[in-house]
């Protein structure tokens, strides 16, 4: 056989054919993904996961470490760690039955020795004052290896959703902190185990010898993709299986519908966050009049917010909380936008003339703060309203501002207008209520949604110190003297948003937006 | 050559001082309470007394000069202090980050120069006909499209529709083509052009004619004798290109996922991390004056002209 130049080139071009096969086809399968392993987008490595600290991502804990009770769909508490739990003593006292043979991934057993260590890494310290559990924690009684009483000075409010939060309740394994009580490595009770962990991505292992329903694929690998186009383009590629959650890895309405028409799953749950818009009338003497906070109020359309800006995926809110909450209260449909209404209500307080009403030679110019960082689109809301807001005469200015300005200008009150968003389950409603609407309530950063000493605080304390059937009819009073007051203007529930690929079946939205969604996936390989 | 050498090191030492004291003042004189995130970042809630302690802690309510001095004093030290974010130590961080941008800008220069090799050579070669149009189309596309949708395009095109390398990541060479390409694309159309217009003034030189004369073909005249003739010129506008590129590396990072040193630097500006975005800072700016340094030598070591000048 001769080797000429025509052999040459076909051996040649025979060799490329079958390098580029090779490469696309390995490429194929690399996309495809491993069988037996979910891989989910997270927007940032999953940090410092010592369930006492607050650097790590909820979702990356809860995979990892179970809490006494869970907090399950519309607020119902299910049992967890703790089978059985009692409150007595007028609320100052809880009786926990512990869950027998759980062991935690290190093989450490899960009794009332353990909990103790846990429970008292955290009840009653300063930094954890914000939960009432342990701000009114007196002490921690061990009754028998799997049951234990915590006694309290005062009755906690919600006290069993508080014990369901992600951190700092969950449960770590005694052995894995070092002598001084500083934390080593996460080993918890629950389904997974972490196997690595870098910047790049967290990698887990299903943990076999978990006491509940264990997942049905081997492997969980948590990608970092820090850019919401790098995640979207790789849930596309077939890269990633699973992303979306708002403390996740956030995906935009406009996302969710370029994924929906590219044949990928999205699933949207009406969610249990509000987007709020706040007055202050303490800046400006205009919003001290409720006439003209419902005039603002009812001349957003926020049905057409939802529409444009949510992709009609969000729906209008009438009400601080929405229905997916436990003691949500009375629901009231969201306002329609009359201009006629907004104009009249204006009219009458006094603000007349135009393009831009004044009174006493004032014109009616108000300032609405955002900042995009803190709440995604908000610029974009506000620019909607502040046009909206001049077909009836006030002239709205958007100042955007970053995170950190601000909270420093929410605290000290420097907006006419702004957006706050609910805290969500498991925190609310007392959570939101407390924190933004209750002025002697002074301990963060956020600002206020909404406050009056004299009227709404005394609802609040009533509200808050209310038991069993008391409850809903006390905190009913809360959200009636908001909306007599037109103090709040809700604007629309934020969805929660996630998309898969084929790949996944069974996915059902998480409860809490804190919570990784892994529970009832199928890998179809 | 020394007397070069050390002028140009103590000018870059100056600006190094100039910059980062400019920088200093930028990024502590944005409006907004850093302690107050930094003490979001640590605790659930963060209480205004909490916040307080963060402040006296990060040395918030000391003179700004002081401020900066002590952070001068150690970064000399190579103590970059401790992200505020992660409560990781800068200089532990940093090394593994430089390597991932090391990366990225030492292929991309490779492309980029290959590419405005290639394009320039082309139009060179035949010039005003189809291949130099080609080239010209090509450098003023390649010129004119932003980096972040070239990173897009190529990640719809390579990843999402063909599935040949992966979207993001920093993982094998296959992982390394997407984000080479992206950030080389810009360096390229501007080298090819450098290239292309040095090589038609070196044509229309008189040498030329001479080599011309004695019979040499248009290849050769090409690479022997206008070739030559263009690398300062080349040099020069690679050294302004690879400066750029740390720039680009901001926006292409985080398209990739790469966990490199202009990731570091836009999530320490997002979080108000000081102690990230200076060390950063520091390291561009001192990346830039390397780069001139080097730029300078070469420039020294291929122009004859130049190095009679300094000698």
């Amino acid at each position: 056989m001769s080797f000429n130049r025509r052999t040459f080139l076909q051996i040649g071009s025979g060799a490329l054919g079958l390098a580029i096969t090779d490469a696309t086809f390995t490429k194929f399968a690399f996309a495809e993904g491993a069988a037996g392993t979910l891989r989910v987008a997270i927007a940032k490595p999953a940090g410092n996961l010592d369930p006492q600290s607050h650097y790590a991502i909820w979702a990356i804990q809860d995979l990892m470490f179970d809490p006494l009770v869970r907090y399950g769909k519309g607020g119902q508490i299910e049992p967890c760690l703790a089978t059985d739990w009692k409150i007595e003593d007028g609320g100052k006292t809880l009786h926990l039955t512990l869950r027998k043979g759980v062991t935690f991934q290190d093989g450490t057993a899960f009794d009332a020795a353990s909990c103790k260590w846990n429970l008292e890494r955290w009840l009653g310290l300063d930094q954890f004052s914000w939960m009432n559990c342990s701000k009114y924690f007196q002490s921690l009684e061990v009754v028998d290896d799997h049951q234990v009483a915590l006694h309290f000075k005062e009755p906690p409010l919600a006290l069993m959703q508080e014990l369901s939060y992600t951190r700092p309740p969950r449960f770590l394994s005694p052995k894995s902190v070092d002598a001084n009580g500083k934390f080593v490595e996460p080993v918890g009770t629950g389904p997974w185990r972490q196997i690595s962990a870098d910047d790049t991505q967290s990698v887990f292992e299903r943990y076999d010898g978990y006491w509940g329903d264990k997942p049905t694929y081997q492997r969980l690998e948590a990608k970092v993709i820090p850019d919401p186009r790098a995640r979207v383009a790789a849930l596309r590629a077939g890269e990633i299986d699973l992303v979306g959650g708002f403390w996740i890895a956030p995906l935009t309405p406009v996302e969710a519908k370029q994924l929906e028409a590219a044949g990928l799953n999205v699933v949207i749950d009406p969610g249990n966050v509000t987007l709020v818009m706040a007055f202050n009338p303490d800046r400006t003497e205009a919003l001290k009049d409720p006439q003209v906070r419902k005039a603002i109020s009812i001349g957003i359309d926020r049905a057409a917010i939802s529409q444009a800006l949510y992709q009609g995926f969000a729906r209008p809110a009438g009400n601080l909380f929405s229905d997916a909450l436990p003691f949500a209260g009375t629901q009231h449909d969201a306002p329609v936008r009359d201009v006629a209404a907004a104009s009249a209500l204006l009219e009458k307080a006094g603000w007349t003339g135009g393009p831009v009403r004044s009174k006493d030679g004032t014109p009616l110019t108000l300032e609405i703060v955002v900042s995009p960082d803190a709440v995604p689109g908000s610029r974009v809301v506000a620019e909607v309203i502040q046009s909206e807001m001049k077909e009836i005469g006030i002239d709205l200015i958007v100042r955007s501002v970053d995170h950190a300005s601000k909270h420093t200008d929410m605290l000290e009150r420097k907006y006419d207008l702004g957006f706050f968003l609910t805290y969500g389950a498991p925190y609310d409603p007392f959570g939101t209520v407390v924190a933004l609407c209750l002025s002697t309530f002074n301990n963060d950063v956020e600002g206020k949604l909404f406050t009056d000493p004299a009227n709404l605080d005394p609802l609040i304390n009533a509200a808050t110190a209310a038991t069993g059937d008391q409850i809903a009819p006390s905190i009913q009073k809360v959200y009636d003297w908001l909306r007599d007051n037109d103090a709040i203007a809700p604007l629309v529930y934020v969805p929660s948003i996630w998309a898969h690929s084929k790949r996944v079946q069974g996915f059902t939205s998480p409860v809490t937006e804190y919570d990784m969604p892994y529970e009832n996936i199928v890998l179809a390989e | 050559m020394i007397h070069f050498i050390s002028k140009r090191l103590k000018h870059s030492l100056v600006l190094l001082f100039m910059a980062s004291l400019v920088c200093f003042t930028l990024v502590v004189s944005a409006p907004g309470n850093v302690a107050v995130l930094i003490a979001e970042l640590r605790g659930a809630v963060a209480t205004p007394g909490y916040v307080e302690k963060v402040a006296e802690e990060i040395g918030l309510h000391k003179p700004l000069l002081m401020r900066y001095a002590g952070w001068l004093g150690d970064a000399v030290r190579g103590d970059f202090g401790i992200s505020y974010r992660t409560g990781q130590e800068v200089s532990a961080d940093l090394p593994k980050r430089m390597l991932v941008t090391g990366t990225l800008i030492g292929g991309s220069g490779v492309v980029a120069t290959l590419l405005g090799l290639a394009l320039g050579f082309l139009g060179a070669f035949w010039p005003y006909r189809l291949p130099d149009r080609v080239s010209r189309g090509l450098a003023l596309l390649g010129a004119s499209t932003p980096t972040f949708f070239v990173g897009a395009l190529m990640i719809y095109g390579f990843s999402v529709t063909f599935q040949l390398f992966p979207s993001f990541g920093f993982g094998g060479p296959e992982s390394w083509v997407l984000p080479w390409v992206t950030v080389a694309v810009l360096p390229a159309a501007v080298l090819s052009r450098v290239v292309r217009v040095g090589l038609e003034e070196a044509m229309a030189s008189p040498f030329v004619l001479t080599a011309k004369s004695k019979g040499l073909g248009r290849t050769a005249i090409l690479f022997r004798d206008a070739l030559p003739n263009i690398i300062p010129v080349f040099i020069n506008a690679l050294g302004t290109q690879v400066g750029l590129m740390t720039a680009t590396a901001i926006i292409v990072e985080p398209l990739f996922a790469w966990q490199g040193v202009g990731d570091y630097f836009l999530q320490g500006v997002k979080f108000r991390d000081f102690m990230v975005v200076q060390a950063c800072l520091l390291i561009f700016l001192a990346f830039f004056i390397v780069v001139n340094l080097i730029v300078d030598l070469a420039v020294l070591m291929t122009d004859p002209r130049i190095r009679r000048q300094w000698s």
